[in-house]
């Protein structure tokens, strides 16, 4: 049987051969998977297990103050996703399920937060809040500490919240409304109906999000070092480590530390929750959903729900003001010297080079997450499961872990000798600023490795929602992968291919802590001036970048939308339909 | 219609294992099915759901490769050729239309990927559209299609290419019931007429029946039974078959004489001559199939009593399940004359038409 | 279709042309430089007026990043075998000194060298200094007021419990001016033990001795109950105090004084430690292995004219140029209205990487009560 199962393997493997292109793109695929996820992971844990890595790890691990130093990060981890994911189910819940005012405007300002660059939303709750906040001092007198565990706690809430809103809408929306109406006619009472029929049925949602938040949280670089005063976490031990010390070897051991609850929230994410979902999405919702509208519990709620869209235009406010002030709330001259410097300024390179980088790493990271979910979710191949994890591992990971692993990798060409030949450059040295492009192709790299899993995602969700036999027909009609993939299933899942390439750019356009140690002489980017500016407290400069970001995100969400197309062709027109 | 090429499909000791996740064991889904198709025959693999019959049909379209054992079409072996180099052409359960293009570009696309001329292509498309009566209809969608369209979309878009062999995998089971029986005799006319072989999937006997020239009956992944539809109705080689065919009532008999394809047994109190499907020695007990039709309730005292339990009156025919000893047998009296309906709980006589009895030899249970 | 295939296409060109680009090698160095890359530390806006003022008057295409001192010597360190800046530009000297002693900076001597003070000038030349400011306090006014504390004229005034939480310095890992604070409470802990006793404070050789080093570290521990954060650039601490986020900032003078010109007169305050204050002297070095050598020997010989040294009141960076024919704005704080302590730079460029470590391990992580 043994020999059986790997006489199959191989003719299996000489299957997908026989088919030129998708081998060269399963080759293409698995080769830039291993160079450019697994090969820095492993460089990184490698480094960590050198003999000074050892030594590091038994200081660390018997230091109180690192002891401290993790369970702040747990903390902060632990309260984020509790309240983001609190928050996100309240959104998601009254959007659904109760009859409330305004719900387009809410689910806008909700996802707001998406596309918002890094440190925007720390540095304007410093100005609301702070010490001499905006709020807390000018209106009511206080003069509140935002440093620390609250500050941070309230700013990473915000910036993540959206993630569990999304997830639990969608999981909400696919309810079946026949089970509420089956446990109503029951005799159920509609507070027995949430708390019975709605809360269990999502709570796979509520744990994937949580968890979800919970590595955000404690991945998140941005946040603490804006706002974590001295509230160490790893992650901005970890940026010490390199920037001041250059220490890759304790910044290993650290990763390795901040791995560890990283990677063992993905695990159980894909393998447990995944497992034990119980919201059938495949079939139509049958009825239609009960509204709740009873006013005692529908305007604390709608109150509820207005505070947090308040917060956040209050937040987004105070962002477009200083970006058109000389100094906010000291010096409330209006001005357009910000925007000036961004854009005609020493800014404008980073803006520049930012842009355009994204705008090659998108594209690249749009079509090679379809590829992949075409060979994950539709080819046959013993290694379709490990393909998938691997190219997950790009996001699951923390970024500065990836940072510090292309430091390691690819700070020097990577060589390989050959007989007769000699020694051939495999990889060029990727990074720093005497590398090809400038250190341009490392941060590229970087942007599509985080970008893939999200598109992966969407293409195996659209392809799981397409009978496999359409594109059996496909070829059974004398078309080969290739030509299937292009004509048949890109086509079909252009939506997903669609929030691919958006998430692509937005991602890369925001993206911090896993190109931090990247950035280069040569090559400047938007997050990292913006981080110069905030840390410089020209606040008005960092604004002005943040609004200039948000505006090149959405002009690209724009242009792609109309370059891509947002349907399929599939879609039912009722114009047609009633003719 | 251009002529097709010969089209000959042979399989040969063909198996395919599906060794499964957590160790629990591979699943041979077929098993060294060998069988030869002729050009322009058509014929239907049918079983029960999970008997190996989509497998063996995916293993010859090349969705799947075989775990050993070889494919020949026309003599070529096309074991580890892709689905897209074999020259055949699938129609679905689903249709698997392509929905985001019109029911012309959907019939289109086989002949496009051949870079087939354009004007070709028109031609070509337009010919068979009129064919499968769908004139007109070329820019709609398949969503604006009902059902029975939407089928026809498909086949078409699989004649146009003309393959070698067709294939179909259960495509009436989505279709309702009228729908199917018209659909059935169409795909049967456009096959004779076209003459390209065609091997079809189903589990509905009546339309394996009503279409096949040849049946193939599988369980667990084996051939049961090859055979003209009739063969395999009278002369089922095993209980499964006379079971999964028709309805069949399972009577023991004991052999007294026995020859090639005939048997002298005794059954029902009766010695008579009936067909078999082995040789069997004197005195063993073997299983005698009786069709419902092939038996008869007579007011005869001589004859076996049994207890009628159940009278079903169907119009044209009138249904009986009937007590003998400890079995329960059906009876359809296919001439229900006035007066002679027996009522529930009236004893009669059991007769039956040897003609219409075929031994098996496994034992009776 | 079109459009969708278009797309595909580009992404897949994109994606093969990013092997095939790689393979190709980078573009061989010209010997006439044409571009230059400066290493720069000072505040973002002098770097902007430098590397225009510079292009314009070479036509070298010059480009920068601007990094802390402490960031800018581990950066070098970590790519001395293919160093990306050819000229390192600012920050406290002791950095460089340190460099040197870790042979990443190529002497050169400019031909200015000689009208250099002499401290400003490195040992064998291997750098030399373009700029001069002394650490002070850099006061919330208002902030003060309400917690009921003067603005703090000694070391030991910001040990004040009433201060807790509300004093930011940079840390010592990435900045030079917190380094140079550091090295300052060092001269100060040994000039009170050499008083006590002879010898304790500093060694033959005229270095602080340990005692010394561990008593600054004494030291910080209680300042950390007070810090409320330790920012990664120097002058960062004064745009906290400036914006109200606490009450006193650690950083030089000259950058209070820029925060005041800059939009914050009346807001802040400097003031300055009566016991004694450590100062900078801002340096500037080849860099080993530059890329761009002879760009760079030009940018030094440039950097210290007077012209150049004059850029830095342009953009309100009041450091002391070290040019004694730059005219010297009024704005700047002078050197000779504070107590400066002894500051023994090579000590300080000696001992740094030991302190910045232990300062990471020992000071920076503490929880505060």
């Amino acid at each position: 049987m043994r020999t059986l199962t790997r006489n199959h393997r191989i003719a299996e493997f000489r299957r997908i051969t026989q088919d030129p292109v998708l081998f060269v793109g399963l080759v293409i695929v698995v080769l830039f998977v291993i160079i450019t996820v697994i090969s820095p992971i492993y460089a990184m844990v490698e480094e960590s297990l050198t003999e000074k890595g050892r030594e590091l790890f038994e200081r660390y691990l018997t230091s109180p103050v690192y002891q401290r130093i993790f369970r702040n990060t747990m903390e902060m981890g632990l309260l984020v996703a509790a309240i983001g994911t609190a928050l996100g189910f309240v959104l998601a819940y009254v959007q659904v399920k109760v009859a409330v005012p305004f719900k387009r405007l809410i689910h806008f300002i909700a996802l707001v937060p998406i596309v918002s660059p890094p440190f925007a939303v720390a540095t304007a709750a410093l100005l609301l809040f702070g010490r001499n906040g905006m709020i807390t001092y000018d209106i009511f007198g206080v003069r509140y500490d935002i440093y620390g565990l609250d500050g941070l706690t309230l700013v990473l809430t915000l910036s993540y919240f959206p993630v569990a809103y999304l997830n639990l809408r969608g999981m909400i929306q696919a309810l079946d409304p026949a089970l509420d109406e089956a446990a109503t006619n029951l005799g159920a009472s509609k507070w027995r109906v949430f708390r019975t029929v709605t809360v269990p049925m999502l709570i796979p949602g509520i744990a994937g999000s949580f968890l979800l938040l919970f590595v955000e949280a404690i991945a998140d670089l941005g946040n603490p070092l804006v706002l974590g005063g001295n509230y160490e976490v790893l992650a901005t031990r970890i940026y010490v480590s390199i920037v001041g010390l250059y220490d890759t070897t304790a910044a290993a051991v650290l990763s390795v530390v901040l791995l560890v609850p990283s990677l063992l929230v993905f695990i159980v994410q894909r393998y447990w929750i995944s497992r034990t979902s119980v919201v059938s999405i495949t079939g139509k919702p049958s009825g239609t959903p009960q509204v709740i509208n009873h006013p005692l519990v529908v305007w604390p709620l709608f109150a509820a729900v207005m505070a947090i869209v308040l917060l956040i235009v209050i937040i987004y406010g105070v962002i477009f003001a200083g970006a058109f002030t000389k100094i906010l709330n000291v010096n409330n001259e209006l001005t357009l010297d910000h925007f000036d410097f961004v854009i005609n300024g020493y800014g404008s390179e980073a803006m520049k080079d930012t842009t355009q980088l994204s705008a090659i790493a998108t594209p690249i990271a749009g079509v090679l997450g379809m590829l992949i979910a075409f060979l994950v979710a539709r080819k046959k191949w013993t290694g379709r499961h490990a393909l998938d994890f691997a190219t997950m591992l790009g996001i699951a990971v923390p970024g500065t872990i990836l940072g510090i692993g292309y430091l390691l990798v690819f700070n020097g060409p990577q060589q390989i000798t050959l007989p007769v030949i000699g020694t051939v450059t495999v990889i060029p040295k990727l990074t720093g600023g005497r590398a090809v492009f400038g250190g341009a192709a490392a941060i590229v790299l970087v942007y599509i490795v985080r970008s893939v899993p999200a598109a992966l995602r969407a293409g195996v969700a659209a392809l799981s929602q397409i009978d496999p036999a359409i594109e059996e027909a496909s070829v059974s009609l004398g078309a080969d992968n290739f030509g299937t993939f292009r004509r048949i299933t890109l086509p079909l899942i252009r939506p997903a291919f669609l929030s691919g390439l958006i998430y692509a750019f937005a991602r890369s356009m925001t993206t911090i802590s896993a190109i931090i140690f990247l950035t280069t002489p040569r090559t400047k980017i938007m997050t990292h001036q913006i981080l110069n500016e905030v840390e410089n407290g020209r606040y008005g400069n960092a604004f002005a970048y943040c609004v200039i970001l948000i505006v090149i995100v959405l002009a690209a969400i724009g242009i792609l939308a109309v370059a891509v197309g947002t349907t399929t062709g599939a879609e039912k027109t009722t114009i047609e339909g009633a003719a | 219609m251009a002529e097709t090429q010969a089209g000959t499909l042979v399989l040969e000791e063909v198996s395919k294992v599906f060794s499964q996740r957590g160790g629990q064991g591979d699943v041979r889904a077929v098993d060294r099915v060998s069988l030869t198709i002729e050009p322009g025959e058509f014929v239907t693999l049918l079983g029960p759901s999970g008997c190996g019959k989509t497998t063996t049909l995916r293993l010859i379209s090349g969705f799947e490769m075989p775990t050993s054992g070889r494919i020949l079409l026309d003599g070529k072996d096309i074991s580890h050729r892709p689905p897209n180099k074999r020259d055949m052409a699938m129609v679905f359960q689903s249709y698997a239309l392509f929905p985001h293009m019109t029911v012309f570009n959907n019939i289109a696309y086989g002949l496009r990927v051949q870079h087939t001329p354009r004007h070709d292509v028109q031609q070509r498309v337009e010919r068979v559209l009129e064919l499968m009566g769908l004139s007109g209809m070329g820019n709609r969608r398949p969503h604006e299609l009902s059902g029975g369209q939407q089928q026809r979309v498909a086949l078409a878009r699989s004649l146009v290419v003309e393959p070698r062999v067709l294939l179909f995998d259960e495509p009436l089971s989505n279709l309702d019931a009228k729908l199917r029986v018209q659909m059935r005799s169409e795909i049967r006319n456009l096959q004779r007429r076209l003459h390209i072989t065609s091997v079809y999937v189903t589990h509905d006997q009546v339309e394996a029946m009503a279409l096949s020239d040849r049946i193939v009956v599988m369980n667990n992944g084996q051939i049961e039974q090859i055979g003209t539809p009739e063969e395999i109705y009278r002369w089922p080689v095993s209980r499964f078959v006379a079971d999964f065919i028709g309805r069949a009532n399972f009577l023991s008999a004991t052999v007294q004489t026995s020859r090639e394809k005939e048997a002298t047994v005794t059954l029902l109190g009766r010695t008579v001559t009936v067909s078999a499907s082995a040789l069997l020695p004197p005195g063993t007990i073997g299983t005698a199939v009786l069709r419902p039709e092939a038996l008869l309730l007579e007011d005869d005292p001589t004859l076996e009593q049994v207890v009628v339990e159940q009278t079903m009156y169907l119009g044209s025919t009138v249904e009986y399940i009937v007590r003998l000893g400890e079995q329960r047998l059906i009876v359809v009296d296919a001439d229900p004359r006035p007066g002679r309906v027996f009522r529930e709980g009236a004893t009669a006589g059991l007769s039956f038409e040897p003609e219409t009895v075929h031994l098996l030899a496994e034992p009776a249970i | 279709m079109k459009k969708l295939s278009v797309l595909v296409l580009w992404a897949l060109t994109a994606t093969l042309a990013i092997p095939l680009a790689a393979v190709t090698p980078a573009a061989p160095v010209l010997a006439q430089d044409d571009t230059l890359t400066v290493l720069c530390t000072p505040q973002e806006d002098w770097c902007v007026a430098m590397t225009q003022a510079f292009q314009e008057e070479t036509g070298i295409e010059t480009s920068y990043v601007r990094m802390s001192s402490g960031e800018s010597l581990a950066r070098i360190r970590a790519t001395q075998d293919d160093p990306e800046f050819s000229v390192w530009w600012g920050g406290p000297a002791d950095a460089f000194i340190a460099a040197y002693e870790e042979g990443l900076i190529e002497p050169y001597e400019p031909e200015l060298a000689s009208v250099l003070p002499e401290n400003a000038v490195g040992e064998d030349h291997s750098w030399h200094g373009i700029y001069m400011g002394a650490i002070g306090f850099c006061s919330n006014v208002e902030l003060l007021e309400e917690l009921g504390v003067e603005p703090p004229t000694s070391w030991e005034d910001l040990l004040n419990p009433a201060l807790k939480s509300n004093i930011a310095m940079a840390h010592p890992a990435t900045s030079g001016t917190a380094f140079t604070t550091f090295w300052t409470i060092v001269t100060l802990k040994a000039d009170e033990l050499e008083a006590e006793e002879e010898g304790a404070g500093y060694d033959e050789e005229g270095m602080p001795t340990e005692a010394a080093i561990d008593a600054a570290f004494e030291y910080f521990a209680q300042l950390h109950q007070n810090i409320l954060q330790y920012t990664r650039s120097g002058a960062a601490p004064g745009q906290m105090a400036a914006t109200g986020q606490i009450a006193v900032a650690i950083i030089f003078a000259h950058d209070c004084v820029k925060l005041q010109v800059e939009g914050f007169e009346g807001i802040v305050v400097n003031t300055f430690p009566e016991e004694g204050t450590g100062y900078e002297i801002g340096g500037m070095a080849l860099i080993k292995n530059a890329p761009e050598p002879e760009a760079a020997k030009r940018w030094i010989e440039w950097a210290l004219t007077p012209e150049a040294q004059a850029i830095g009141a342009t953009v309100n960076s009041l450091q002391l140029p070290t040019n004694p024919d730059t005219p010297i704005s009024e704005l700047s704080p002078r050197l000779e209205d504070v107590n400066l302590v002894d500051y023994n730079f090579i000590a300080a460029g000696l001992h740094r990487t030991e302190i910045v470590e232990r300062f990471d391990a020992e000071i920076a992580p503490q929880p505060t009560d």
